[in-house]
């Protein structure tokens, strides 16, 4: 791949057909980023399809304990939970490589394979989910923040700042004790204890901060920037540059923080999981089979490591995304990538 | 300038005023986290549980519980813990302080290393098969979850290849003070401080190299190169040197996080008795107090740092203000 | 067995008044003088609270003041049946109840000095039992406060006096204690450590981490709850006797905190630990047991795991859908999940085998009787047909800690199994406990666990299953089922009048009540756990009394 940043002059020279056209025409052409693309593409195929694996190939329910099951290997009945001669301990079967129990179980006698693709589907939710509400709240923030000025935007900063040095993990670990019992209700919406959207809400808001601070010092600069100091001169009405000049361009920054968001909600998911706040069982994310596997480390070590890899494989892949769309929208941005906290 | 002094003090002050607030509410409003049962004792009748209550001035209204227990943690410096009576809240954390710092001062200078050699050797080779390898191992190391990547460590060293040549002077899991032994100081950190770094060294990489790139095309350094300067002195004299500004900035943004107790995970896993597993360790007692001081300890750190950062870059860039 | 149980089963007061021979014989001094010594080193996750041993509500610290304090009686300090009888201590002799049980009158022993070098007098007891109330002791209120001026100090804690309950006199050096009414458990509650003896100036506040001074073999000299609890000799200590308050073979006991129940394990294995506190994780079991079977002791425990279903809100309302979990419970796959068909045992029933009491029986299982052999899944679904209660949601509520996570999920596999659309929730484990118990919260079921404090039926069946321990959106409502049924609270009252005059009776009419409890199935009762120890190579002499675990005093590492 290639990381070369290039003038915005060539895109600007593309033909008449818009910055957005051109730009994906770009992100097309670039086939790193395609790639990574195309292997996420295949990752959400296969997590779609987990119920088929579970049913026609693994032939087992990924969600309903099966302490006392019997698979087939070789022609031998294996019992799946495997005791120890002196009666002390249950060892899980390991992989096996093949249909049934390819990775092994887990201490509840689950396939591990079927749980992944499953939970698969429930990380790739949440890493989606907070990053949409992420950059729709952090866009509004920043804009507003950096558009009204003053008091308005003063408000905002402080409580970005306080929301940035707040311990996310109480937050979290409280929300989810306080919805068990009681539920939230917002509006319309009811929020129970076992919804997926409490960790999407909670990743989603904790990042806020860090995507609303750049927007804001963007949108500051836009409106000090000449043009649009020009338009005010020409008596052109706020709403009018902000609709303009200023959303178009906080939108293309908002895009090219998506899969970079996408990429870190995952691995923050895979934390939370690890204090377990989100995913409740039965139900599975790559982080709460991480955290199953955590228990069996040192004798199906399988368990931990399959979900980690998982995750790696998938949030490389979204960087390299990440890396392609900046590059065809905005090649000068300068962002970053923050590891989980 | 003191005028902007002022005004910064007093936005952190407020800043660590609202965090504190929100903790303390967030923790009574969250059932059973009522420490009054949990001191009783299991079966404690309700005449004891009032008691109780009253002895430890759970009953008082919470403006009056909150401004109290600011009072002892900052005043009288004797807030004590809500699972441990007695236990005193300020000498604990300053206990966990020098594990924290020596993990992250360690792992700071292995990954600010790390990262400037591949940084530079990626922007130096750059297009080539090496800056392709680099940069994708930078970003595996970006991708992984860092309390998973502390928890594969511990399967290699302490359990799999423990009794190989490799991995056989690995000690136990834990903290061994500077002040008892400096070998087992560290080699009680080395890996620690390796699966911290393995994450930024991939970001500053990164990062550092794109900067370099971008540099290179700068018209001061097509003025070097005019004047006959070779291309590691370019990389190496005029390019590092401006890149380092954005670097220092991230560094200290990070570094900042991590000694407040931000790398809780990774000193839970490592069993290393620092800020984060002292904060990690509150949190899942639901001990107020320790709750407390450690979350304010860390949001010094990081409202410091931020503060710091932006009068950094106000000093470089007269924009920004 | 009939037999044995019931020598052993006579409550203490009986128990040790007429089988003194019971008792092993003392250590002879030549082993003693040859294994003397060393630093004993034991390790937990994380400290247990306050050292104050009138305050503390934990085994793991039960564990350890046993070597600290004394109390006027205490448990026998052996292995088996005999160490859940009761043995005079800091009394010469385990008094015999006059005035119809409402009288003890105790002699003390004379020339014991606490750890400070005062001597014990009878003024140090009557103020150690006055501290119990102004401490705000957990049990003051459902123990303590049937001894006379009792009702006044709960109103008042810190004005407490007992001039009229508890009655010395320094001339006869006697103390008597007159009760408002006969407790046949009054005994075992002076046994545990909430009633040891503490100096008279003992400030009257829960004294945290500052250690109180005490009368047995050990001292503690330093607690630091982030780092380690230090235990030394007590330099004044005399052994006055081998089966209430042995000597203590090391000169020293480290009880380190922050030490993962894995990492320990493997510290154990290196010889860097002697012992850990917490239970070894179940995947590390048939590592240990295999490699290391010399030092593994597995020990009967007298508890419950249970998941108590609440019997006041849908769906556990209704009996059909409480009886469709008991019959459905595979309770061999729990016990397999809490660490295999060694470490635990199938139970239906609230009472633990070989408690006062208890006989076995269960009802739910595929051929009714007295042991469990199989799920009936076919009668349990038929039940939940008949009940209507299929496509109900139910929250299962865990804590985090060791096997619990797991027996969560099973749990709400099983409930999927039956029809109902269940999830897990899992929770720290230090808001869990108050938080089930909570009729705020709404909880449906739950995994609880349940230790006894001593061997006393009421323990589970009064403490835990009567309408008096449900009180209404507290944190502290140990009755988590809700349960409360007057006919079942009078039959308990019945046994415990009859317990007074005939102990023998009464445990069958325990028996009786025990069964009432499990048929009217408030929980899902899973299975009686067993103690698995694991200690270092150098450990010698494992001593595991009922009451109280493994006896620190009692091992040596030289």
């Amino acid at each position: 791949m290639s990381l070369t940043s290039e003038d915005g002059a060539r895109v600007a020279a593309e033909p008449a057909s818009g910055p957005w056209r051109a730009a994906l025409r770009k992100l097309v052409q670039n086939r790193t980023a395609m790639a990574a693309a195309l292997v996420l593409v295949l990752v959400v195929l296969a997590c779609i399809a987990a119920p088929l694996y579970a049913k026609y190939v693994a032939h087992t329910d990924p969600f309903g304990s099966n302490l006392d099951g019997q698979i087939t290997i070789g022609g031998k009945s294996v019992p799946v939970m495997q005791p120890s001669p002196t009666g002390l301990g249950m060892t899980p079967i390991g992989p096996t490589w093949r249909a049934q129990y390819f990775l092994g179980a887990d201490n509840q006698g689950r396939d591990v394979a079927a749980r992944m693709l499953y939970g698969g589907r429930n990380s790739l939710l949440i890493a989606t989910g907070s990053t949409l509400i992420c950059l729709a709240l952090a866009g509004l923030v920043g804009v507003v923040a950096g558009f009204s000025g003053g008091i308005v935007d003063t408000v905002l900063a402080r409580a970005l700042d306080v929301l940035w040095a707040f311990p996310v993990y109480m937050l979290a670990i409280s929300l989810s004790v306080v919805l068990i019992s009681h539920g939230l209700k917002l509006g319309p919406f009811t929020l129970q204890a076992d919804s997926l959207l409490i960790p999407v809400i909670i990743i989603g808001v904790v990042y806020v901060p860090y995507v609303a601070r750049p927007i804001r010092g963007q949108v500051i600069s836009l409106a000090r920037s000449d043009f649009v100091l020009a338009s005010r001169c020409l008596g052109v009405a706020r709403r009018r540059i902000l609709l303009r000049d200023i959303v178009p361009n906080v939108t293309t920054t908002l895009i090219v923080f998506a899969p970079l968001m996408m990429a870190l909600n995952m691995l923050t998911e895979a934390a939370l999981s690890f204090l377990s706040i989100g995913v409740q069982p039965p139900a599975a994310s790559w982080g709460t089979i991480i955290l199953d596997g955590e228990g069996l480390l040192y004798t199906r070590p399988m368990v931990a490591l399959a979900p980690g890899i998982a995750i790696m494989i998938t949030v490389v892949m979204l960087n390299f995304l990440g890396d392609g769309v900046r590059e065809a929208f905005d090649p000068r941005a300068k962002l970053r990538v923050k590891s989980d906290r | 300038m003191i005028l902007v002094m002022v005004r910064r003090l007093g936005e952190m002050v407020f800043v660590l005023v609202s965090i504190s607030v929100l903790v303390f509410l967030i923790f009574f409003a969250t059932p059973g986290a009522d420490p009054a049962a949990r001191l009783a004792g299991r079966g404690a009748t309700p005449a004891t549980l009032a008691a109780v209550r009253h002895s430890f001035g759970l009953d008082k209204p919470l403006p009056v519980q909150y401004v109290l227990m600011m009072k002892h943690l900052f005043v009288t410096q004797d807030l004590t813990s809500f699972v441990n009576p007695g236990e005193k809240v300020v000498p604990a954390v300053l206990q966990a302080v020098p594990v924290t710092l020596s993990l992250v001062f360690g792992a700071a200078i292995i990954w600010v290393i790390a990262a400037l050699v591949v940084g530079v050797l990626a922007a130096w080779a750059r297009d080539t098969v090496l800056d392709r390898l680099l940069m994708l191992f930078s970003l595996i190391g970006v991708s992984m979850p860092v309390f998973w990547l502390a928890e594969v460590a511990n399967l290699i060293t302490q359990a799999r290849y423990h009794d190989t040549w490799l991995f056989s002077w690995v000690p136990a899991l834990g903290y061994v003070p500077l002040s008892v032994s400096v070998v087992g100081w560290f080699k009680s950190l080395v890996i620690p401080w390796t699966v911290l770094a393995v994450t930024y060294i991939g970001l500053y990489g990164r990062v550092l190299r794109s900067n370099l790139v971008e540099a290179m095309n700068e018209d001061y350094i097509r003025t070097a190169r005019a004047k006959g300067l070779s291309e590691r002195q370019i990389i190496l004299r005029h390019a590092l040197r401006m890149s380092l500004i954005t670097l220092v900035s991230m560094f200290g943004l990070d570094f900042g996080l991590l000694a407040g107790g931000g790398a809780l995970l990774i000193e839970v896993v490592s069993g290393l008795p620092g800020v984060g597993e002292l904060t990690y360790q509150a949190l899942q007692n639901l001990d107020l107090p320790f709750i407390m001081a450690a979350v304010l300890y860390g949001a010094v750190f990081i409202v410091v740092a931020n503060t710091v950062v932006d009068m950094l870059y106000a000093v470089i860039d007269p924009r920004a203000r | 067995m009939t037999d044995r149980i019931k020598t052993w089963l006579l409550p203490g007061i009986l128990a040790a008044g007429l089988l003194p021979g019971f008792a092993r014989a003392a250590t002879p001094d030549a082993s003693f003088a040859q294994h003397k010594g060393g630093t004993l080193k034991l390790v937990a996750a994380s400290a247990a609270g306050t050292i104050d041993p009138q305050v503390n509500y934990t085994n793991q610290y039960w564990q350890t003041f046993i070597n600290v304090y004394d109390g006027l009686v205490t448990f026998r300090k052996t292995s088996g049946k005999a160490s859940n009888e009761i043995v005079p201590d800091l009394a010469t002799a385990v008094p015999a109840p006059t005035d119809n049980g409402l009288t003890y009158v105790f002699t003390l022993r004379k020339g014991i000095k606490f750890s400070n070098g005062k001597p014990v007098t009878v003024a140090d007891v009557v103020a150690s039992f006055e501290r119990i109330f102004k401490v705000n002791n957990p049990n003051a209120g459902s123990w303590y406060k049937f001894i006379v001026g009792g009702d006044a100090c709960m109103a008042k804690p810190a004005a407490c006096t007992l001039p009229k309950g508890v009655i010395a006199d320094a001339a006869s050096n006697t103390i008597t204690f007159h009760l408002v009414s006969p407790d046949p458990e009054f005994l075992d509650q002076l046994a545990v450590p909430f009633a040891v003896i503490l100096p008279a100036d003992t400030p009257a506040k829960d004294m945290g981490t500052v250690p109180v001074p005490g009368t047995g073999p050990y001292m503690i000299t330093s607690y630091n709850p982030q780092k380690a609890l230090i235990l030394k000799r007590n330099p004044y200590f005399k052994q006055w006797s081998a089966e209430a308050q042995p000597n203590g073979y090391v000169d020293e006991i480290d009880f380190d905190f922050g030490v993962t129940d894995e990492n320990a394990v493997t510290a154990i294995e290196n010889g860097q630990y002697d012992w850990e506190f917490d239970p070894l994780p179940a995947d590390r079991l048939g590592e240990v047991s295999t490699r290391f079977p010399n030092q593994v002791h597995i020990d009967p425990l007298l508890a419950d795991y249970y998941a108590p279903m609440n019997v006041n809100i849908p769906p556990f309302n209704n009996k059909d859908a409480r009886l469709a979990v008991n019959y459905a419970l595979d309770r061999q796959a729990l016990v397999n999940i809490f660490g295999g068909r060694n470490l635990a045992t199938p139970a239906c029933q609230i009472l633990p085998p070989d408690f006062p009491g208890y006989k076995p029986y269960c009802p739910y299982t595929l051929h009714p009787g007295t042991t469990w052999s199989a799920p009936n899944m076919a009668k349990a679904q038929a039940l939940m047909k008949k009940s209507g209660e299929i496509g109900q949601k139910v929250t299962v509520i865990t804590d985090d800690q060791g096997v619990d996570p797991a027996l969560g999920t099973y749990m709400a596999s099983l409930l999927n199994k039956l029809g109902f659309v269940a999830t897990t929730h899992v929770l720290s484990a230090n808001i869990q406990f108050n938080y089930i118990q909570n009729t705020k919260n709404k909880v449906q079921i739950s995994v609880s666990q349940w230790y006894q404090d001593y061997p006393a039926a009421s323990d589970f069946l009064n403490v835990l299953l009567t309408c008096g321990a449900i009180h209404p959106g507290s944190d502290s409502s140990i009755n988590i089922s809700g349960y409360c049924s007057k006919t079942f609270d009078q039959h308990v009252d019945a046994v415990l009048k009859t317990e007074i005059s005939d102990p023998a009776k009464a445990n069958q009419e325990w028996a009786a009540v025990d069964r009432e409890a499990t048929d009217a199935a408030p929980w899902a009762t899973m299975f009686t756990p067993k103690q698995l120890d694991f200690v270092s190579k150098r450990v010698g002499d494992f001593v595991f009394s009922d009451q109280f675990h493994m006896l620190f005093s009692k091992i040596w590492v030289k």
